[in-house]
């Protein structure tokens, strides 16, 4: 690194350090949009008001998500002296507590979690809190949480500590470390060629080597050359994205930096839909930054390197994840894909070589050109180096933004991490994959997370949407509704995707409307074939993959509509009618009051009736009667 | 020059050319729909699909977009070409049952009605060749796809009356399923513009793009030979003198 970058780097850590480590009182409210959601601005505002009251010194500070979503709003706290502490639910009315309690040094009861050193994984340090006032010993440490123990952040690693706003914490956690040493050491092939011996593989959903297609792009000959991060994350309860750019912008763009020099490329693009308004404020704040401090731009870092990044903001089609859409997007036509090849590699934006990078992978190369690809191929199974971020929704206890290691099984994330089940219900699949994907059932929960071995069962990695489905949920249903997604976000521009998938949920509905025949799962599984033949883009040869996952899995459910016009799981109101088991009912008047139809009657503590002609089949009753008594 | 294998017959080509090219080039027929010689390749159909052999095994592509590398080897009538052709067919039936193009193509590749699914009885079948006539050969770009999925069709914006519509029918010309039509209103009668004015003839009528032309009349025949509003569009585009389109093609010649 030449002297004077090198200093200059220097100095913003120095700096970063005393925003990230102050001398008084630290609190950050988790303020990504999960965060938000749940209501952090009312907290934040709270806390900010409570400190000025008490004329406090204190630092309160806006930080993206650590993961745990289904106890936001989040407040960490650092008393100088003490571990850092973590509370969850938080409320104005607590927050003003803790802000009160911290003000006399003292900690409030139900911290979630400690950490009592905070890891630096680029530099492979630690920092200690010295925490040596008492006090929170009965506090369990974040690495023994249930949540937290099986998971290890990599393209996480600052989410929910830094202030996504602010270069300097970045930058003090050993951000654009990475890129000097790149620029100054390394050359683009050998950065490429490091990337793809560390078996990093793209985390948007394919899965293909990331140093491979760099290396492709890089012996394309060109004037020039384009790194494209694809921030449009459209699958149903997937997040990661988001979370990642709106908790640290700089990953992603260090790590666009590192892959536009691998590449040779000038120029670089965020796709990202507009849909994530906070996300692209913080990349545009972020990227102010980054061009004041000369870290895009011309000659950066002192070096030849000469890289620009620009936004761009899609108007959230789900089909323009898909690149050659994604890129007709971007040349201001509609997104909408053509045959490949020519791949994007050759021929991409405005026809100049052009290389799509999804967020998750662009935030995981600035760690590999840190510590190495020995240290990341060591994490992770022979064909899935490294860790995934997964986005845990659905029936499960702990929804929440978790990153582990490849090869986790998928009963770890789901039972350990995700804590199980609500309500006591039994598991009965996983949903990977988005709308690509497939539903993966009981028996195959010990599963590792590995690309060939979620494809093998017929799902796919996908990008990291895991949707939990509990006993209750109905197999057909499921892929009906990924089928309607797909077919409205079909462009259709070919005919299997725009007419056949269209027709193949029109079966579906069928099958859940009790019209169906038994020849119609025959008819399923051939359109299905020959739609993943023979339609144009991804989105629709992968569209089928619901449809043959349950298929292949829960073949009995489909039967039970078709043959017995009976829907298992309660779910399709066609094929179910409500009443109340005599036996179990014990009378409470949940159901009664549940009812919005005035269907059911019934006195105290008296089995109660529902009137099935006033029923309109909406479940209410299901939902409220605490001892399972309403029937379908 | 570059050489293909199609069904074991080689063919040499200039670079770039597509496989449906090399494959007209040997007398070989792949159907097509959305495919035009003198528009840019589309690839939407999907009619066209051929097999070829690549790094890990055969894939399916559309050999109207797909531009032969020099050793490619593709088949164009095995099971699997032929099973996804009939598919595609049925699919469209089922959308235009009553278009001829469609019930031809379906003799010829042995598809029967398919009774599963109700009929549309919706003629465009979105295959774009009236949207790419219409930008790449008259230049005016009136129409284009309006929404997505199963609701794609061409129209004009907004579904409204289009501003740029000349009235010239190409795009009548190169629709495989009669899905446009446009009506010359003979003098003395009267016809209503979709969603329009009522005119008097002689006029024509774009119905799909809801626009509707007086006609001009040739000064020496009387007869009416072209709208009025596409010869004030091309006088615009093209130095003419102020009186070339007074007289029909007929009468100057």
């Amino acid at each position: 690194m030449k002297g004077s970058t090198s200093k200059r780097l220097a100095k913003l850590q120095k700096e970063g350090l005393t925003t990230l480590f102050p001398e008084s009182t630290k609190i950050m409210v988790g303020s990504a949009s999960c965060g938000i959601a749940a209501g952090a601005d009312a907290v934040l505002q709270a806390i900010t008001a409570e400190v000025k009251k008490k004329k406090m010194d204190a630092v309160v500070q806006k930080v993206g998500c650590i993961g745990l979503c289904y106890l936001e709003p989040l407040v960490d706290i650092i008393i100088p002296g003490r571990p850092r502490l973590t509370y969850g639910n938080v409320t104005p009315e607590k927050a003003k507590e803790l802000v009160a309690a911290a003000k006399k040094g003292k900690v409030l009861e139900g911290a979630l979690g400690k950490i009592t050193a905070e890891p630096f994984l680029i530099e492979g340090t630690a920092r200690d809190y010295n925490g040596t006032a008492g006090g929170v010993d009965d506090v369990p440490l974040y690495a023994e949480l249930p949540f937290y123990r099986k998971q290890n952040r990599i393209a996480l690693r600052n989410c929910g500590f830094i202030d996504p706003e602010n270069i300097t914490e970045y930058i003090a956690k050993g951000g654009y470390q990475s890129l000097a040493s790149v620029l100054e050491k390394s050359s683009p092939g050998r950065i490429a060629s490091d990337v793809e011996r560390a078996g990093l593989r793209g985390r948007g959903g394919a899965g293909f080597p990331t140093g491979r297609k760099w290396k492709i792009c890089l012996s394309a000959r060109s004037d020039e050359k384009y790194l494209i991060c694809n921030a449009d994350e459209g699958d149903p309860g997937a997040y990661m994205d988001r979370s990642i750019l709106e908790g640290d912008p700089h990953a992603v763009i260090e790590g666009m930096l590192i892959g536009g020099y691998a590449i040779g490329a000038t120029r670089g693009f965020i796709y990202v839909r507009d849909e994530y308004p906070l996300a692209i404020e913080r990349l545009e704040k972020a990227l102010e930054q980054v061009r004041e401090h000369g870290l895009v731009g011309e000659k950066i870092l002192g070096s030849s390197f000469n890289f620009d990044i620009t936004i761009s903001r899609g108007a959230g089609a789900f089909v323009c994840g898909e690149e050659t859409a994604l890129i007709k997007s971007i040349e201001g036509d509609c997104g909408e894909p053509r045959q490949r090849p020519p791949f994007p590699a050759e021929s991409g934006l405005w026809g100049k070589p052009t290389i799509i990078n999804n967020v998750e992978t662009l935030a995981t190369v600035p760690v590999i050109a840190a510590k190495g690809a020995k240290w990341f191929s060591s994490i992770g199974t022979d064909g899935s180096k490294g860790s995934k971020v997964f986005s845990l929704v659905g029936n499960v206890n702990n929804i929440g933004l978790v990153e582990v290691p490849m090869g986790t099984t998928l009963r770890d994330i789901i039972f350990d991490i995700g804590g199980g089940i609500p309500n006591n219900r039994a598991f009965k699949a996983v949903q990977t994959g988005g709308p690509s994907g497939g539903c993966i059932p009981e028996s195959l929960i010990d599963l590792p997370v590995d690309y060939d071995a979620l494809t093998k069962s017929g799902s796919i990695m996908g990008s990291g949407g895991l949707i939990v489905m509990d006993e209750k949920t109905c197999m057909v249903d499921v892929a009906k509704y990924f089928l309607e997604f797909l077919e409205s976000e079909s462009c259709g521009k070919c005919t299997p995707c725009r007419v056949g998938v269209k027709r193949m949920r029109e079966i579906l509905t069928d099958i859940c409307e009790g019209k169906a025949e038994l020849e119609d799962l025959t008819r399923l599984e051939d359109m299905a074939g020959l739609i993943n033949d023979s339609a144009l883009c991804a989105l629709g040869r992968t569209a089928p993959n619901p449809v043959l996952s349950t298929l292949k899995y829960f073949k009995d459910e489909y039967l039970a509509h078709i043959l017995l016009k009976k829907c298992p799981a309660g779910v399709c109101k066609d094929l179910i009618t409500f009443s109340v088991d005599k036996k179990t009912c014990i009378g409470c008047g949940a159901c009664k009051k549940a009812c919005p139809a005035d269907a059911v009657t019934g006195e105290k503590k008296k089995a109660h009736k529902i009137n099935t002609k006033k029923c309109i089949k909406c479940g209410a009753c299901r939902e409220v009667c605490p001892v399972s008594a309403v029937l379908t | 020059m570059i050489t293909i294998t199609i069904d074991g017959k080689a063919v040499t080509v200039p670079e770039g050319t597509t496989i449906l090219e090399a494959a007209q080039q040997t007398g070989i027929w792949i159907p097509t729909l959305c495919h035009h010689e003198s528009l840019t390749p589309y690839g939407g159909c999907r009619l066209c699909a051929v097999e070829v052999a690549g790094d890990n095994g055969t894939q399916i592509v559309s050999a109207c977009t797909f531009a032969a590398v020099n050793g490619l080897v593709v088949e164009t009538a095995t099971e699997r070409v032929l099973n996804i052709r009939k598919f595609i067919i049925e699919l469209l039936l089922a959308e235009a049952p009553q278009a001829k193009v469609l019930q031809d193509m379906a003799q010829a590749l042995g598809v029967v009605q398919p009774q599963r699914f109700t009929p549309r009885n919706e003629l465009c079948i979105a295959c774009g060749q009236c949207v790419r006539a219409c930008r790449e050969i008259v230049g005016v770009s009136a129409v284009d796809f309006a929404n997505r999925g199963y609701e794609r069709i061409a129209a004009a914006p907004f579904f409204q009356r289009s501003e740029d519509c000349i009235g010239c029918g190409t795009c009548v010309a190169v629709c495989p399923t009669g899905a446009i039509t446009m009506r010359d209103i003979a003098e003395g009668e009267k016809a209503t513009v979709p969603d329009g004015e009522t005119l008097e003839g002689p006029a024509r009528i774009m119905d799909n793009w809801k626009v509707g032309f007086k006609m001009k009349r040739c000064t020496k025949c009387g007869e009416p030979f072209a709208p009025e509003f596409q010869l004030e569009q091309i006088s615009k585009k093209v130095s003419l003198p102020d009186d070339f389109f007074d007289v029909c093609r007929q009468c100057r010649m």
